[in-house]
């Protein structure tokens, strides 16, 4: 295996829904990752996509309507999905047909378009697809999930309201000092605390909504390129996980989770981190930046624990104590997080890689995290979905 | 149960009825003894051989292990004749069984959840098909 480099990324701004062609989002985020990398078309030798379920042929064949708009060149491409951790699997196979020598360029994106009102289901075979009978017969949206975990860590480990309110706070602060957040309006605690309950202790502002945007990273193991490029930041890893048995964890679409933990919770994700650890010889208390998935107040705090940054129920402690806001050891979340993007599903795991990127390359402006030398990205997706992603400059 | 000859579930297959109290239809898998719910929905130990899973009926009551309150209406396919929101749902523990299941709460007064509180499957009508059937789903009530 050789090493990779991530040479250029492009983004197109986190929004809602938009009624513009989705390729037109993903065209944006590439022509600014080949600009970025200083690169032209025809040296990308591989296409890993992130697909777009709701997007129909073109959805489903993101690659491929991508690669004719750039211009058909004949290589391979792949259209893959894993939820929301989609990008985690395209940067992962980019990277890995780089590594094995198979290919010198790749690109990776992802793009999507949030739905008008709300997610649901997509068969109506109730027997074999868990979602129609969530729906239908157990009235559960996706935040359901995530406030009867936080209720029971609560219980558990005496988490506050005012814990899962700092968590805005922050992320707030944050992403009103980004200029790819669809969010930039700062909150107090006390204006966090006003908001209403969506799902009882979870509020309005305590949940991420879905969003509309695409994502393009650009890697190599090209020493010319590499010697090019402005900052390329390496790879040290990126790796994916999926669930192990005896998981406690009620995922999202599952009516039912085991009484008796034989797994650690979010499994999907400890799996995948403790694969990045091992493989780049990198572990938690040598990361600078953290960008972990805040789909609600709740998973800002079980992922430093799930991921190892703090032992079980000492990550409120870790976030009132100040230890990851941005000047302390480890900085969580310098971007904002998904509470000031919302989740864009296929492109929020090359968003967040991206975000590390810009770090290392000492890009980030007023949010910057000084002498940034190590970021981890983390993502979460429904159904025993992960990716973890460790890079260096 | 009084009346339950004119009621049908939504989805079959999930809750039953027929001995006079309300269940839920489980399987349990003789091999590793995971118990899955739906029936269909199979969570088999690694190493499995996968034999011997049979058809059971869950406890008829079990522990709240946590709970919610949705404050917004569930989106369709959700549906029900009455206005249910805000409403609870409930993550029931069936100890035996070593499984945790999701339900709508009701017959429950709201402010008085609590983890550990002990909770029976019941069911909830959401409204009247064609052939004039109450179409019902299974829920959680607190034991008086
Ligand atoms: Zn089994």
């Amino acid at each position: 295996m050789r090493d990779v480099y991530i040479i250029g990324t492009g983004i197109h701004p986190w929004m809602g829904f938009s009624e513009q062609v989705f390729t037109d989002f993903a065209a944006v985020a590439v022509d600014g990752a080949l600009k970025d990398a200083n690169i032209e078309w025809q040296k990308i030798e591989a296409i890993m996509a992130g697909i777009f379920i709701y997007g129909g042929n073109a959805g489903h064949l993101s690659g491929q309507y991508l690669e004719s708009i750039f211009g058909e060149t004949g290589i391979p491409v792949v259209n893959v999905y894993n939820a929301c951790a989609t990008g985690s699997a395209s940067i992962r196979m980019a990277y890995n047909s780089i590594a094995a020598g198979e290919t010198e360029t790749a690109l990776a994106f992802g793009a999507d378009v949030s739905p008008k009102g709300f997610l649901t289901a997509k068969s109506d075979n109730a027997v074999q697809d868990r979602d129609v009978i969530r729906w239908k017969m157990g009235g559960l949206p996706n935040p359901i999930y995530w406030a009867l975990e936080c209720r029971k860590r609560m219980e558990k480990y005496g988490t506050t309201e005012e814990d899962l309110a700092l968590v805005k706070v922050l992320m707030s602060e944050y992403g009103s000092k980004n200029p790819h957040a669809r969010f930039k309006k700062q909150y107090s605690m006390e204006e966090v605390l006003k908001s209403v309950y969506v799902c009882d202790p979870l509020r309005l502002y305590e949940i991420c909504p879905v969003s509309t945007g695409a994502a393009a990273v650009i890697v190599t193991a090209d020493e010319e390129l590499i010697s090019k490029a402005d900052n390329p930041v390496k790879i040290n890893a990126t790796t994916m996980g999926s669930a192990i048995y005896g998981d406690p964890t009620i995922r999202i679409s599952a009516l039912s989770c085991p009484s008796v933990p034989e797994a650690p919770m979010l499994s999907e994700s400890y799996s995948a981190s403790r694969q990045a650890y091992e493989k780049s010889g990198i572990g938690p208390e040598d990361i600078d930046v953290l960008e972990l998935p805040d789909n609600s107040s709740w998973h800002y705090l079980v992922y430093l624990e799930t991921c190892g940054f703090c032992g079980d129920g000492e990550a409120d402690k870790m976030l009132r104590d100040g230890e990851t806001k941005i000047g302390a050891k480890l900085a969580v979340n310098p971007s904002g997080g998904f509470s000031s993007h919302g989740e864009a599903l296929s492109a929020q795991a090359l968003w967040q890689v991206i975000e590390c990127t810009n770090q290392l390359r000492g890009r980030c402006g007023d949010r910057q995290v000084e002498g940034a030398k190590v970021a981890m990205a983390q993502t979460y997706g429904l159904m025993g979905n992960s990716g973890t992603t460790i890079m260096t400059v | 149960m009084e009346n339950m000859a004119n009621k049908v579930a939504r989805i079959p297959n999930l809750v039953d009825w027929s001995t006079g109290e309300v269940r839920l239809m489980s399987a349990k898998c003789n091999s590793c003894g995971t118990y899955f719910f739906p029936r269909e929905h199979y969570q088999h130990r690694p190493g499995c051989s996968r034999e011997g899973v049979e058809n059971v009926l869950l406890a008829g009551k079990g522990k709240l292990a946590s709970y919610t309150i949705q404050y917004y209406p569930c989106p369709a396919p959700f549906k029900t004749e009455k206005k249910i929101t805000p409403y609870g749902i409930g993550l029931v523990e069936f100890e035996n069984e070593k499984i945790q299941v999701t339900g709508i709460i009701i017959d429950t007064d709201l402010k008085s959840l609590e983890i550990g509180m002990e909770m029976e499957t019941t069911i909830l009508e959401m409204y009247t098909n064609e052939e004039k059937q109450q179409v019902v789903t299974w829920a959680f009530k607190a034991v008086q």
